[in-house]
């Protein structure tokens, strides 16, 4: 009688959002590919053909380009967003477990800055790093030579921008694993408290071990939340000094609208999307191992 | 339980205030700074505020930003809450084969750099006759957006009891009847949630404005501030007041759902 729950009659509500999704989403992605095989410029862009160049763009990117030190510049930027992002959520978030209002309202103003448009958080933090900003201010006061180059100098510029990506997202991480220490069961802790534990142990044996199947799954996100980072090294650097910044996906997008270069971008912004299906097959075994 | 703050906490809690509430004060307090007394170490905390950075930012070109950040943000919204809550409760409820595959869609797309959609779509639109228009760009966000509405969305639908479907069939009632009686009004807080979210992450997109208003005359906030940001000799204050008038909205809405943001947010994440 109920034969219908499981019936193909549910996909009709799947329809309007796979065909939106194929149109606006996976095309693009196809169209991403077949530019990539093509030489196409400015003026070409719109044309009814392109010249098929073949592997073309993607030789060009790694001998003349810098699709290698891009890659080289995305992990750098992957590591730094993963580990601050990781290590600092846990640690607010078992921080934050602590009773009283503190703990409330700074949860509720992470969870702002958050939710607060990346362009707004680039601007400030580009500012507080000025050579006259903020920080350096307060560096010269504690008595520092002269002001650092955090967006002038090219190993500092990216990791100012990985640090700036790794602070937005501590705020996310340390709502997810909050949940998860949430859902220990309080007995737990008593048992521990009983035993004599100090603080530090409950942390190593019992918030650590229960909080690892949502840090696996939390840490795929993270390292794709820094791979896409595009935002902040937009508003901050623009990918400079030079090129400095420009990671994988940030290149591709500098060869397409600065360069007007955009087989060559799409070559490069392919090279991300491969990246991308690595790490969903990564995300998804994780999920699939977390479920069973 | 033990859930009173040690020193290692006490400093933990010290350093995050530091590091999320100082920036935020510094905004606002920047914007009512006048630009010589920005860098002015003399002046960091003492000066004559003033209100000129916002009387000179509020002009009609400001106004016709705002309009078109409401514009992008509520159609962007309501377009991708449009398709991706019939496909969540799709996905919530059967087995078919389509659905793995419906997923795994939308975990890649989710993933995708954005610069990998905007070089083709800027070709796309251009043939489509979609560029430069609001259409377009509210088209685009949603196309972002929509993967992770859609798979944050799911669990809200799954924990709606079957049962409850079920006794609606019984009295008749077909299968849309029972999806926007039943099925909607509990999964209502779900929906808030994701559509709160979805309107904040469209409200700050700027790169698709940026590409696909060939003008800044269209821009939202999001993208006139991006450009503001990255010229040469900043206004600080100015920008600084476009910030927060640019963050108002964001203030708003954030007020009115943290407690849903705080406990929605990672349930599509963990599960």
């Amino acid at each position: 009688m109920f034969g219908w729950h499981n019936s193909r009659r549910y996909l009709a509500f799947l329809l309007p959002g796979a065909v939106f999704m194929a149109i606006f989403g996976v095309f693009p992605l196809v169209q991403l590919v077949w530019m990539s095989l093509h030489d196409v410029t400015q003026s070409t862009l719109n044309a009814a053909t392109w010249d098929f160049v073949g592997l073309h763009n993607f030789v060009r990117g790694f001998t003349d380009g810098e699709s290698a030190v891009a890659v080289l510049r995305t992990l750098v930027v992957v590591a730094v967003v993963t580990l601050g992002g990781m290590v600092l959520g846990f640690a607010a978030a078992v921080a934050l477990r602590t009773r009283g209002r503190w703990s409330g309202i700074l949860l509720a103003v992470m969870v702002f800055v958050w939710a607060l448009p990346p362009v707004v958080n680039g601007s400030v933090w580009k500012f507080l790093l000025a050579d006259d900003g903020l920080i350096n201010t307060v560096l010269a006061t504690a008595g520092a030579p002269g002001p650092v180059p955090f967006l002038y100098d090219p190993t500092w510029a990216l990791v100012s921008v990985a640090s700036v990506g790794a602070i937005a997202v501590v705020p996310f991480n340390a709502l997810v694993f909050r949940a998860a220490l949430m859902a220990i069961s309080p007995d737990t802790f008593e048992a521990a408290a009983i035993d004599g534990a100090s603080k530090r142990q409950e942390i190593r044996h019992i918030m650590i071990p229960a909080t690892r199947p949502t840090a696996a799954v939390l840490l795929v996100l993270t390292v794709v939340y820094g791979f896409r980072s595009f935002d902040f090294i937009y508003v901050m650097t623009s990918g400079g000094p030079g090129t400095s910044t420009a990671t994988l996906p940030f290149l591709g997008y500098l060869q397409a609208f600065q360069q007007y270069d955009y087989g060559l971008g799409s070559a490069t912004s392919f090279l991300a999307v491969i990246g991308v299906f690595v790490l969903a097959a990564i995300y998804a075994r994780t999920i699939r191992r977390e479920e069973a | 339980m033990n859930l009173r703050a040690g020193p290692v906490a006490t400093a933990m809690k010290l350093g995050l205030t530091l590091l999320y509430g100082l920036p935020l004060f510094w905004i606002v307090l920047t914007s009512f700074k006048q630009s010589s007394d920005v860098f002015a170490p003399s002046k960091s905390l003492v000066f004559s505020p003033t209100t000129r950075a916002y009387t000179q930012s509020l002009d009609a070109a400001l106004l016709e930003s705002l309009k078109q950040s409401v514009l992008i943000a509520t159609g962007a919204t309501a377009l991708v809450l449009a398709i991706g809550v019939p496909a969540a409760y799709a996905l919530a409820r059967t087995r078919h084969w389509s659905v793995t595959l419906g997923l795994v869609g939308l975990i890649v797309l989710q993933m995708m750099p954005q610069t990998s959609q905007v070089i083709p779509l800027f070709g796309l639109f251009g043939n489509w006759g979609l560029l430069d228009s609001l259409l377009g760009v509210i088209i685009a966000d949603a196309a972002l957006l929509t993967p992770f509405a859609t798979l944050l969305l799911r669990p809200f639908f799954r924990s709606v009891p079957m049962s409850l479907e079920e006794s609606g069939a019984l009295d008749g009632a077909g299968m849309l009847r029972t999806f926007w009686s039943i099925v909607l009004p509990i999964a209502r807080n779900g929906m808030l949630t994701v559509g709160s979210i979805t309107f904040l992450l469209a409200w700050g997109e700027f790169l698709y404005a940026v590409r696909f208003f060939l003008s800044p005359g269209g821009y939202p906030l999001s993208a006139l501030l991006s450009q503001q940001v990255s010229a040469f000799g900043v206004d600080w204050p100015g920008l600084m007041a476009l910030a927060v008038l640019t963050s108002i909205p964001i203030l708003i809405i954030f007020s009115a759902t943290y407690r849903l943001l705080r406990d929605g947010l990672t349930v599509g994440a963990v599960k």
